[in-house]
């Protein structure tokens, strides 16, 4: 159907051309599943878009060829080439959150693209789309015809991109990593629509994941990129049987699975040999005996943290003079404990209230009632100053590793200004040999103190926030989301530290995350949260095997 | 939408009456005695009784306020009399007592102290000349302003974006005084004679033979240094929104369906592109509005700001008030114009 051969694809940079794609070859087989994964900067997303010639021509060089049938798509003239867009190709993307327009009804987007390909009237456009709407399963297809984009879930969203894309009945669908910004049960029911439609209408289809759990889910043949190259490209069975390249072993082996405790989980430089010897990596896992022995030794000593019926609700609808009639319940009357040396893990898919949860437990957001005990001192309703002693002691790691460090603050400031806060050391030279010494257990160095944010990636820079929570040698961090935008190679290693750092400082966490897989190699305790409540709660190899809830049910029966 | 539109209105006039109350209690500290301007040089002491009365000037300050509001409320209490009749105009609704009434009325703006006409009738002849000629410098620069942008943005880095910006930031920086005389001075003077305009005038001139003769020619001059800086603006809020626009994942999304630029453009990012436009559109509507007076000075044109400075110059109080007061609701209404204009733009602007 496709194939690319010698395809390389460089962007314009202040500094001249970078080469992001360095010529690759591919194929794709009619009525197959190609599935590319890789992680950031890989170029997989640069591939796939270069195939519907949706780089701004202006600032990108291709060259090599790319081929529809017979076609040579690099070669045609841009008139002829927006024939083939959504018509013999037709593409879907990352964000459905963005990737429709916010002021024009979702049917007149579908319809639009329908009239582009076809001649036939308003009225059987709409007639068209709405079937299509059905198609993919859209609930109440009428009305989502008249909606704008803003009032429909992510999952809806996508949904109507996916109906989008179908609209001109195209040959190849190309997704790119469609469900990546979808919550787990959502992600499923995405992958199970696309295997249907794929084999319904006879399609091929591209799909572009940074997750072999996805991947392996719906692919036949399997590319790995890694900086701009295919490291390896093989069957989906034989990959995940046999992996080749040490990159791909890496990759397979770094991510969390469920059922599976490690002491350490195997990262990327274990499998990569960096000074040309083979390093030999054995997982050692955690026997039940480990686990339980555990369990009952860090339950033993009072509870560190006792939230008892908290709530926090946000006004939604205010009357006329202000005084609010409706509320979203963020959390609705929620109670555990926290023990000391602990890591509890809350699990839940967006909307579900960790997060909210999380920040009122620092009192970033004020909770509404309830109360939260802090080594059996009450939290709430303590005035400002005296809260301030506990801030020092209760810290949080944030999701977004780009946006929750000062862009005009160095790093060593940024470190050294809540101890200067806090009072922390006598002056600000025993604190900079204080953040110095943190950097490097963080695995920076003494050097990067008088950087800016800019000049690290994702994995540093959720590193120095690691650093900044523990500046100030808290006994209770609360990690929210705090893996959830690295690459798996950069989550282990994130992962492995955080364990690292709660052995040697004795710290306690309650870790967020949306990732079934991650809490349950992380966490002692495992808390799943639903619509501002907590459906379950304990023994995460407990809720794995025999969860009681239907909720807990339908999101293990998702993970892929 | 309609609680949307109750609700903006009734914060437009919270505004309103700070504003009234303001503009009263400042002019009533400013250094004169209205009783002796309005009786020019030689008043007698009955007159300037007379009108003390009128305006209430012997009575403490809260009261003057008092009856200042119940002159300008469109709904408010006067005497039965003749006097007051004949004075307000006003439309009996219910009798209150035997002497005083509630009734429907215009505001009651007072009367001049240099020619005694009432001053909503002294504005009334200025401000549909204002209103001809913001409107038109303002169509003028949105029109030529978005259409520009829109170029700017689609062709960026090129020499059309370039000369586009470079315009932009002249008309940003020329001060309108100065731009008017240029104005001025080359299209009505050095070029008069191909352009056929004049330095100055109005849009109606008086004719010894003809009276009054709408002349729309006098208009084309002070709309264009009027429009300037708006046009400007515009252009350049225009380029970044519709550049900010297009760099946007739903228009990938429509070029993957295979539109073509043209519809891109016009039906997918436009839109999306003129929210910040008409926050400037409307604020400078408004501000071009009360704003136009050093450019009706220049031109000599006879609109509210011309009236403005012209009973400045002469202290002449009421005529001052009459006109800010008129520009704040001018301010109120096309804010919530443009508030209105939001939510149907953009079907995410909560009505709520």
């Amino acid at each position: 159907m496709i194939s690319a051969e010698n395809l390389a694809i460089s962007f314009r940079t202040e500094t001249g051309w970078a080469e992001v794609v360095q010529g690759i070859s591919f194929t794709l087989q009619p009525g197959n599943v190609l599935g590319i994964v890789g992680e950031s900067g890989s170029g997989k997303s640069v591939a796939a878009l270069s195939i519907m010639r949706l780089h701004d021509p202006s600032a990108t060089r291709i060259t090599g060829s790319i081929r529809f049938h017979d076609t040579d798509l690099m070669a045609i003239p841009e008139k002829e080439m927006r024939r083939y867009r959504g018509k013999g190709i037709a593409m879907i993307f990352q964000e459905p959150m963005t990737s429709l327009n916010p002021v024009l009804t979702c049917g007149f987007q579908v319809a639009e693209a329908i009239r582009l390909h076809r001649k036939i009237s308003v009225a059987e456009a709409r007639e068209k789309t709405i079937s299509l709407f059905n198609e993919v399963q859209l609930p109440r297809p009428e009305k989502i015809f008249d909606s704008y984009p803003h009032e429909l879930s992510g999952g809806q969203k996508q949904r109507v991109m996916i109906a989008m894309a179908l609209s001109g009945d195209p040959e190849v669908l190309i997704a790119d990593e469609p469900t990546t910004a979808l919550d787990v049960t959502v992600q499923h029911f995405i992958l199970q629509l696309l295997l249907k439609i794929k084999s319904d209408r006879n399609m091929s289809m591209i799909f572009i994941s940074h997750d072999l759990g996805v991947i392996r889910k719906i692919a036949d043949h399997v590319l790995v990129m890694h900086k701009g190259n295919i490291v390896e490209s093989n069957t989906l069975d034989a990959l995940f049987a046999h992996p080749q390249h040490p990159y791909t072993k890496g990759l397979l082996a770094s991510r969390p699975v469920m059922g599976q405790k490690l002491k350490v989980l195997p990262m990327m430089s274990d499998f990569i040999d960096i000074n040309g010897e083979k390093p030999a990596f054995v997982p050692v896992k955690l026997t039940d005996r480990e686990l339980d022995s555990r369990l009952e030794t860090l339950h033993r000593a009072p509870p560190l943290l006792q939230v008892r019926n908290l709530k926090t609700w946000y006004p939604v609808k205010e009357g006329f003079f202000g005084k609010p009639k409706e509320f979203v319940k963020a959390v609705d009357d929620v109670s555990f404990d926290v023990y000391p040396g602990e890591i509890v893990g809350l699990v839940g898919e967006s909307g579900c209230g960790k997060t909210t949860l999380g920040r009122s437990i620092a009192r970033l957001i004020e909770p509404t009632s309830g109360s939260i005990l802090f080594k059996g001192k009450e939290l709430l309703g303590l005035p400002a100053t005296e809260m301030r002693k506990y801030r020092r002691n209760i810290q949080i790691i944030f999701q977004d590793p780009f946006s929750a460090l000062n862009p005009v603050t160095t790093i060593g400031e940024s470190l050294l200004e809540p101890m200067r806060v806090h009072q922390l050391f006598v002056n600000d030279n025993q604190r900079r040999e204080q953040v110095i010494s943190l950097l490097e257990r963080v695995n920076l160095s003494a050097d990067h103190f008088n950087r800016y944010p800019h000049e690290f990636s994702g994995g540093q820079r959720q590193r120095i926030g690691i650093a900044r929570a523990l500046a100030l040698r808290p006994e209770f961090i609360i990690c929210d989301e705090s893996v959830s935008a690295l690459d798996v190679s950069v989550q282990a290693q994130v992962l492995n530290l955080l364990q690292e750092l709660q052995r040697e400082f004795k710290l306690t966490y309650i870790f967020i995350s949306h990732d079934l897989s991650v809490i349950y190699h992380l966490a002692d305790r495992m808390i799943v949260m639903n619509k501002g409540k907590i459906e379950e709660s304990g023994d995460p190899r407990q809720i794995l095997y025999h969860p009681k809830e239907a909720y807990t049910k339908k999101l293990i029966g998702s993970i892929v | 939408m309609f609680r949307f539109i109750v609700r903006k209105t009734s914060y437009g006039l919270a505004v309103l009456a700070g504003i009234i109350g303001v503009i009263f209690f400042l002019f009533n500290i400013l250094p004169g005695d209205p009783a002796r301007m309005t009786m020019g040089q030689r008043p007698d002491v009955q007159s300037l009784e007379a009108i003390r009365k009128e305006f209430g000037l012997d009575k403490p300050v809260y009261i003057q306020f008092i009856y200042y509001l119940n002159d300008l409320l469109p709904l408010s209490i006067h005497g039965n009399d003749a006097a007051s009749r004949e004075k307000y105009h006003y439309f009996r609704l219910i009798p209150l007592g035997k002497a005083q009434s509630l009734v429907l009325k215009k505001p009651y703006l007072r009367r001049s102290y240099q020619t005694r006409r009432e001053v909503s009738s002294i504005l009334g002849e200025t401000i549909p000349n204002t209103i001809v000629l913001a409107l038109s410098a303002m169509i003028f620069a949105t029109i030529i302003g978005i259409f520009l942008g829109i170029v700017s943005a689609v062709n960026k880095d090129t020499w059309i974006d370039k000369s586009a910006n470079a315009f932009a930031v002249l008309g940003i920086s020329a001060p309108s005084f100065f731009a008017g005389i240029v104005i001025a001075w080359i299209f009505g003077f050095v070029l008069s004679k191909y352009t056929g305009l004049n330095m100055s005038g109005s849009l109606y001139n008086y004719d010894p033979f003809r009276g009054e003769v709408l002349t729309p020619g006098n208009l084309v001059l002070p709309m264009l240094t009027l429009g300037l800086r708006p046009l400007a603006i515009i252009v350049q809020l225009t380029r970044s929104a519709m550049l900010d626009v297009l760099s946007q994942d739903y228009i990938r999304t429509a070029k993957a369906k295979g539109l073509d630029k043209h519809t891109i453009i016009y039906r997918h990012a436009l839109k999306n592109a003129l929210n910040p436009v008409i926050t400037a559109i409307s604020g400078w509507f408004a501000s071009l509005l009360a704003g136009s007076f050093f450019v009706e000075y220049i031109f000599g044109y006879n609109g509210l700001g011309k009236a403005t400075v012209d009973a400045l110059e002469y202290a002449d109080f009421p005529v001052v008030m009459g006109a800010i007061l008129f520009v704040a609701f001018i301010f109120v209404i096309i804010n919530i114009l443009a508030d209105i204009a939001y939510a149907l733009v953009d079907p995410r602007v909560k009505l709520q």
